[in-house]
């Protein structure tokens, strides 16, 4: 009785670790960020494409702080939760069409440290490094 | 003792006793104080009265009954609730939205969408809802019914909300701080629902839901002991839940500006959801007259705590309060 009460505990302990191990954020490893994409500037308006589908790609962009920006999220056939973006810092919400772009602005002063954005279930996400 | 209609029929019952003179039911308690003349040992009177109850599955004992908790069901409750966990967010990351390939959008595509929604993360919150309250209804000796009418107010909630949403030209969905709040609450009451379950605390039974006496009356009357009301009103409730699949489905709904097109894929998106629904609320019904329901009430209410959790965790995340947990 004991044996396999532990036994039990010790198996169901490491299936949920491992589950929710498997789809926690990690956190880095590699502080040089090295890899995640850089947004371009172009005529002084920085550009941050993210596509949303089944998720946000890329889900970590670096961004230069300060500077007045656009962030372009794409959607092609998305129905799922990624078309209902969320961005708190900025208090912005908005149900993207299925299929389009759409341009949020972030101007100069909010593009500090780090954006989190996430969809309306909370499950995607993706971030904005601004330095 | 499940609701104040429980305790009103229980009432009447023994009240048709012509030696009763009072009857007082606690729900809290799960208490019973019976006033009247008897001649037969307390014992006896206990066992004459159950039997005016017993067929709706209550028994009057005069010693206090000690439900056992029966910790000896985790042993395969544990791991199993671990596995179909595992698995849960194993099939999160299989990319099933990527199945969904067309822009434009047919009746098919609503359907196929509806389909994809009920295992994707959506079940997670709408699936989790109503694996608890049916796990729960079919504990309490909920029939067949009560599921019924769930699916039926979500059908006729979809296709009524759905048409009034193409026709208005108005989104029903929340804003961001309403979302949040139902988040919290859907998860609070699953959190609820999914300790219940485990049965080894008594006192979340006080923290229940239940509607007022008064409502409660009403409803009996009509119907002895399930009720017709509250499994409706739940199932349209669902065309609130902040799932994102419904949300792009209502977007679309608006945009069609017409009620029939916005009903019909309202309600088609449904029954895209309804299989895997009805498997968990008509199964977990089935289930709960095995010999093994014990095992099986312990791994839904550890599968629901754990989604409450989840839920939880994300309502808070888009609340911006705490950094996302989990990326699926």
């Amino acid at each position: 009785m004991n044996t396999s009460a532990f036994i039990s505990v010790a198996v169901s302990t490491l299936l949920v670790g491992g589950a929710f191990w498997f789809i926690s954020v990690k956190p880095d490893t590699d502080e040089t960020n090295a890899g995640v994409p850089t947004a371009l500037i172009i005529d002084g308006t920085q550009v941050i494409d993210i596509s949303a589908k089944g998720g946000y790609s890329p889900r970590k962009v670096i961004a230069r702080a300060g500077v007045p920006t656009i962030l372009r999220v794409s959607t092609k056939g998305t129905f799922d939760c990624s078309a209902s973006i969320i961005i708190p810092k900025l208090s912005y919400q908005k149900f993207l069409q299925p299929s389009g772009t759409e341009d949020i602005v972030i101007p100069a002063e909010k593009a500090q440290g780090t954006l989190q954005g996430l969809c309306s279930m909370g499950m995607y996400n993706f971030q904005i490094i601004f330095q | 003792m499940h609701c104040n209609a429980c305790v009103i029929f229980i009432e009447e019952a023994i009240k048709e006793v012509a030696s009763v003179k009072s009857v007082n039911v606690s729900r809290a308690k799960n208490h019973i104080t019976i006033t009247g003349d008897f001649s037969d040992t307390p014992e006896k009177i206990a066992e004459t009265l159950t039997a005016l109850v017993h067929t709706h599955g209550y028994t009057i004992s005069v010693d206090k009954v000690n439900a056992s908790a029966q910790w000896g069901d985790f042993i395969y409750a544990l791991p199993i609730a671990g596995v179909i966990i595992l698995g849960f967010f194993l099939l999160q990351q299989a990319g099933l939205t990527s199945l969904i390939t067309s822009s434009d959008v047919s009746y098919g595509t609503v359907f196929v969408i509806g389909l994809i929604a009920s295992v994707s993360s959506c079940l997670a919150i709408v699936g989790g809802l109503v694996l608890s309250l049916s796990a729960n209804s079919a504990k309490e000796g909920g029939t067949w019914r009560t599921q019924t009418l769930f699916h039926i107010g979500r059908l006729g909630g979809f296709f009524i909300l759905g048409g009034l949403v193409g026709l208005l030209g108005n989104s029903l969905h929340l804003g961001l701080t309403a979302n949040v709040v139902l988040g919290g609450i859907v998860a609070l009451v699953m959190l609820i629902l999914g300790i219940n379950l485990l049965d080894i605390f008594h006192f979340t039974k006080k923290l229940q839901f239940t509607f007022p006496s008064a409502f409660s009356r009403h409803v009996v009357k009509g119907s002895k002991h399930d009720h017709y009301l509250a499994p409706v009103l739940v199932g349209i409730g669902t065309f609130f839940l902040p799932c994102g699949f419904t949300q792009s489905m209502q977007l679309y709904a608006l945009s069609t500006g017409d009620f029939m097109q916005g009903a019909l894929t309202m309600t088609v998106f449904a029954l895209g959801t309804l299989p895997m629904l009805a498997l968990l609320s008509f199964g977990s019904l089935n289930i709960a007259h095995k010999p093994w329901k014990g095992i099986f009430f312990k791994t839904v209410g550890t599968i629901v705590i754990a989604l409450a959790l989840l839920n939880l965790a994300n309502a808070l995340a888009t609340a911006g309060i705490i950094n996302p947990l989990f990326n699926f």
